[in-house]
């Protein structure tokens, strides 16, 4: 396992795994309390950064094949991603948007509209049946790279 | 970390590029009659937080984001394995 920063698969497997397990903290206000849910949200851009560059390839192919002849499951898994992107998006603003402590911090007064509220909660509880998805779409390489890591071998 | 570090400056300065454009499209959503309906109805949500054991507090949000997260995922699952199952037998 020591050697994951040299495969690109390990080093996707790894930083995937921190994505979602720092997704989990980031997405549990009720626990975490909604200060330090603002600043984390902050700071989940980082693996969220992290993981759009560590599939960078597929980001730079995906939308020419998407018109080019692929299974279905490749289109679908397309659509969904940008999908997915996209409600990470408007989870993450709509987050800013409602903010009462990062942006008070900060000096920057918003005035906090219902309509964002809802947008926040929704997209937010959204996202989590959609991940569920996106980590079925990939499931065989979930597996796979599970046993690898476990293995000592590979 | 070479996967991450190979040309990581102009990567980002797309990624981050495009994300604040789409982010910029996406708050223009506040000037639409949708937003105009949910602003003068009113929002609220989460009421009944609080009257639950603090444990719980701490519990059971990752309890909801495991079943938000796996049970869709198994189904999928699921559903893939049976697709891939009827198409090897046609």
């Amino acid at each position: 396992m020591s050697d994951w920063k040299q495969n690109l698969q390990k080093t996707r497997y790894v930083m995937d795994a921190l994505l979602l397990v720092s997704f989990m903290i980031v997405s549990a206000p009720q626990a975490t309390g909604v200060p330090l849910h603002e600043w984390l949200s902050l700071l989940f851009i980082v693996p969220f950064a992290i993981h759009l560059l560590l599939h960078w390839d597929w980001i730079t192919h995906s939308f020419k094949r998407l018109f080019s002849k692929i299974s279905a499951k490749e289109r679908f898994n397309t659509v969904w991603n940008y999908l997915l992107y996209l409600m990470m998006l408007l989870a993450t603003v709509s987050g800013f948007l409602v903010s009462v402590a990062l942006l008070p911090t900060l000096q920057i007064d918003i005035n906090i509209q219902d309509f964002w509220s809802k947008v926040h909660h929704d997209s937010a509880t959204l996202i989590m049946p959609m991940i569920g998805i996106h980590l079925a779409l990939h499931w065989n390489w979930i597996v796979q790279l599970t046993k690898r890591m476990v293995s000592k071998k590979a | 970390m070479k996967y991450l570090q190979y040309q990581w400056k102009s990567r980002l300065f797309y990624v981050l590029a495009i994300s604040i454009l789409v982010s910029v499209m996406l708050v223009s959503l506040e000037w639409t009659s949708w937003a105009e309906q949910i602003n003068s109805q009113g929002y609220t949500h989460g009421e009944g937080e609080g009257k639950m054991p603090s444990i719980l507090m701490y519990i059971l949000p990752f309890v909801k984001e495991l079943i938000l997260i796996g049970v869709p995922m198994l189904i999928t699952v699921a559903l893939a394995k049976l697709i891939g199952r009827f198409k090897k037998r046609k």
